[in-house]
């Protein structure tokens, strides 16, 4: 997952994307495999959540997506992690700018 | 007898781990697995908030009027009230959700995603407020090509 997390006036803009084909039931169905598609993904920063999103197949092919918070200073650790369908997970980490 | 205890033990000490890192977390594919396969909007907000009332004012919803690519269309969303919850539906899919955001006191309400559209359709963001009251927005647009056929 790649992760830009920046802060301006004491809110922080996190702009990230996961790497997965988000393959829909009807696609699979289609190319004969199983549908497979991240269904959570978290941030977390010094512990505390700052994104908590359960998603449905419907998200693009690696999906991009931005979020914000507040709370945070430069130089804190992000670390998100995503979990899929068939229970495959990765977690990524960056520094807040 | 005496490893598989040990293996059972293992699996409970990993999961009491995970919990402090979840907190206030709610993952709303296990907690409300309904709103996941509802066909229609109207269906999948009852389904996740108990209602389908919304009052449509205090939350900003941009997309495109004419989504020439259905594999990627950006949707942007904010809003200022104090919120629990934020959930995305559209009627262009076989299924409603798009998906679903707990809120907590850092968060702020300002999203953008990529989501696939099949046609056509309508797009709902619906914030359920600290008050009770689900606050939507609401965007028809045209989609040129649709993006769930791979």
């Amino acid at each position: 997952m790649e992760i830009k997390a920046k802060l301006k006036d004491g809110i922080t803009t996190v702009k990230a994307m996961a790497k997965h084909p988000m393959l829909t039931y009807d696609t699979a169905k289609k190319q004969g495999v199983e549908a497979n598609f991240i269904t959570h993904i978290t941030a977390t920063v010094n512990d505390k959540v700052v994104l908590d999103m359960s998603t449905s197949q419907f998200l693009s092919k690696n999906p991009i997506f931005k979020f914000s918070f507040k709370g945070a200073a430069a130089g804190d650790k992000i670390v998100m992690t995503w979990v899929d369908l068939l229970g495959a997970t990765e977690t990524s980490e960056s520094v807040i700018k | 007898m005496e490893r598989r205890k040990f293996l059972g033990f293992g699996i409970f000490a990993a999961a009491a781990a995970l919990v402090p890192g979840t907190l206030s977390a709610e993952d709303y594919r296990k907690t409300k697995p309904a709103v996941w396969a509802a066909h229609t909007i109207e269906d999948a907000i009852a389904k996740m908030y108990g209602t389908s009332t919304t009052i449509e004012q205090g939350v900003t919803l941009t997309a495109p009027d004419v989504a020439a690519n259905g594999g990627a269309v950006p949707v942007d969303f904010s809003s200022d009230i104090a919120a629990k919850s934020v959930a995305v539906f559209q009627s262009s899919n076989p299924e409603a959700a798009v998906c679903a955001m707990t809120l907590n006191e850092n968060s702020v309400i300002d999203f953008s995603i990529k989501m696939k559209l099949k046609q056509s359709g309508t797009i709902v963001v619906v914030v359920e407020g600290k008050d009770g009251k689900l606050y939507s927005a609401k965007k028809t647009l045209s989609v040129a090509l649709g993006g769930c056929e791979g």
